[in-house]
């Protein structure tokens, strides 16, 4: 029914008619089972109720040091929804959260249609990844979360200054990386649901996760940034550290069918 | 207008498919582009590399002839002054001739003896310390260590970019003429690992095309005696981590292996490297402290710096006759590939 209504809208849409037969087609042929529905997280850095705000805010961690921070990224990648029995895992999704880029907070994806009881993904990047040679995108080494002298990427990274450190320029660096043996930090985060969630196919249901800095220093670990500000090889401390961050996420709420 | 709003979004999913799969390794499914494939030589009687280094990087001629100019271009390096090719000289085995350390960016020195490269596809890992774990990762350690091409990678693609001639390029090699860092890496390795070295006297001798001379005949019966355990043939290395008797460099305070799992026990331990082509790659071990194979032997029988993580077959001293020194000696010659030096397929293009 659509198609001559197209094509009568001349010559400008001609090119766009034929794509869009193309879709016609794919949805008739998908509508018998179910169109996806598309999951946006979008994720909020914060130090408790606080909005991380790069540079320019100070922080105090849960040892009283107070912080400021530069740089904060990490992977997310590898996205699951948890549903009765199993994982519904979305394959090929890698995210950089990068909090200088604010277009990079929000990861969209499209996922089945069905109901869920958890978020979950991988905090990093996979080891088959780590020693696949040169990738691109997100991946590439130039965006600075790779080690060139010892391959593999760092997985998550923050940086900053503090009056508690005792390096040059009061600075404080955590690259935390390792990829296999006791030196693996790839964390797999589980976000439950309060209930089960229903995503209904063709509509967008964003959940807002909230990621609190302060998890870095405390949780199972204690990691004083006075007693630690250089965190950046693989090893212990690295992975301990990333034991901490796992911690640092809930989901603040969640919005079906928001646009 | 909503529905043009479909259409853009359409479009841009389509783009975002294609960007995928490059990302995943097939860039040759872009219509129309059938470059020229070629095959990794792996010669008669050698085992089969350990895993395949081109398995997402099809190697073709025209990825080989991108990754053959870069390897030659100073413009991958901060001042111009040091391509790839200014620590891995040709006549060198690809090593850097006659150099304990070698010369990087800004009169400042190397931290290691410049590795020859051949054969590079039979390595599980690269570096004297097995840091870098795949071939096409390699470059990044050069380019960006600031004693050496001291350059980022930002600059490198925009002078690329710019260039006349290596979009094309990159258009022959990958599809398109887009230059990005994989790219490079790719061609790059497509290069490196394709420098295959089999044609020293003793490959000859093992094909029933020549015969050792005795003093040759002599050596290699000691080499299979008293060297093969950590440099078996065909490759002439186990590529393993050992201490071989090297005491710590005060001054580098290199501790090798180390440096990348962290552990104790691998302290001091670095590559083994292989002979083949040792005429031309002196000075020798990671810091390049031994000049002459000679040396290297004397280090053997009387050099061996005991320490906790020694290589258990050096915990007895190797003892070399004056005869048989001269015999072994002969024997390391008769693996210099001087064909392999000369090719004028891995020239400067």
């Amino acid at each position: 029914m659509m198609k001559p209504k197209v094509f009568n809208r001349g010559k400008a849409f001609l090119l766009a008619a034929v794509v869009f037969t193309g879709l016609s087609f794919k949805e008739a042929r998908t509508k018998t089972t179910q169109d996806p529905a598309t999951l946006r997280i979008v994720f909020s850095n914060k130090v408790g109720a606080r909005d991380l705000v790069l540079r320019d805010s100070t922080y105090e961690n849960p040892f009283g040091e107070s912080y400021t921070v530069t740089r904060f990224r990490y992977y997310v990648t590898d996205i699951f929804l948890g549903t009765t029995g199993r994982q519904e895992r979305i394959r090929h999704t890698y995210f950089l959260i990068d909090q200088g880029i604010p277009a990079s907070w929000v990861a969209e994806v499209k996922i089945p249609a069905g109901s869920y009881h958890s978020l979950g993904f991988l905090l990093g990047v996979d080891s088959l990844l780590n020693v696949s040679g040169a990738q691109t995108g997100v991946l590439d080494p130039m965006r600075d979360m790779f080690w060139t002298w010892n391959s593999g990427y760092v997985m998550a990274k923050m940086e900053g200054n503090s009056p508690a450190s005792t390096q040059v320029n009061q600075k404080f660096e955590y690259h935390i990386g390792g990829y296999s043996g006791p030196h693996k930090v790839l964390q797999t985060i589980r976000l439950p649901f309060d209930k089960v969630q229903e995503f209904h196919g063709g509509e967008t249901c964003t959940i807002y996760v909230d990621a609190d800095l302060n998890a870095w220093w405390k949780s199972v670990h204690e990691f004083r940034i006075s007693e630690h500000p250089v965190i950046t090889t693989p090893g212990l401390l690295a992975r301990e550290m990333s034991e901490n961050y796992a911690h640092m996420f809930h989901i603040d709420k969640i919005v079906p069918d928001s646009h | 207008m909503k529905k043009l709003w479909v259409i853009l979004l359409l479009v841009a999913g389509a783009i975002g498919t294609f960007s995928w799969d490059e990302a995943g390794g097939h860039p040759h499914k872009t219509p129309h582009f059938h470059p020229t494939p070629l095959k990794l030589t792996i010669p008669r009687g050698w085992p089969q590399p350990p895993t395949n280094i081109f398995a997402h990087n099809p190697l073709t001629e025209e990825g080989f002839q991108l990754g053959r100019k870069l390897f030659y271009d100073g413009r991958l390096s901060r001042d111009g002054n040091f391509p790839c090719a200014s620590c891995h000289e040709q006549f060198a085995a690809f090593a850097t001739y006659d150099h304990d350390l070698s010369h990087g960016f800004n009169n400042q020195f190397t931290t290691r003896n410049a590795p020859p490269l051949f054969n590079l596809a039979w390595a599980r890992s690269y570096n004297w310390d097995g840091g870098v774990n795949h071939l096409e990762l390699q470059p990044l350690v050069p380019i960006t260590a600031p004693n050496e091409m001291a350059e980022t990678l930002d600059s490198v693609l925009a002078r690329l970019r710019k260039d006349p001639v290596y979009p094309r390029m990159f258009k022959a090699a990958f599809g398109t003429p887009i230059i990005n860092s994989q790219r490079m890496l790719k061609a790059l390795a497509q290069f490196v690992g394709s420098l295959v070295s089999y044609n020293s006297k003793y490959d000859k001798v093992m094909r029933g095309e020549a015969t050792f001379n005795s003093a040759e005949a002599r050596g290699y019966a000691l080499y299979k005696a008293r060297c093969s355990t950590c440099h078996p043939e065909p490759l002439f290395t186990d590529y393993s981590y050992r201490n071989d008797g090297l005491s710590l460099n005060p001054y580098l305070k290199d501790v090798g292996r180390m440096r990348i799992t962290g552990d104790p026990a691998d302290s001091l331990k670095f590559k083994v490297p292989s002979l083949r082509n040792l005429s031309v790659t002196f000075p020798y071990t990671h810091d390049g402290r031994l000049y002459s194979l000679y040396n290297v032997i004397d280090h053997y029988s009387k050099g061996i710096h005991v320490g906790p993580t020694l290589d258990s077959s050096l915990r007895k001293a190797v003892p070399f006759t004056e005869q048989e020194k001269d015999d072994i000696v002969y024997f390391l010659h008769a693996l210099n590939d001087t064909t392999f030096e000369k090719d004028k397929r891995y020239a400067q293009p």
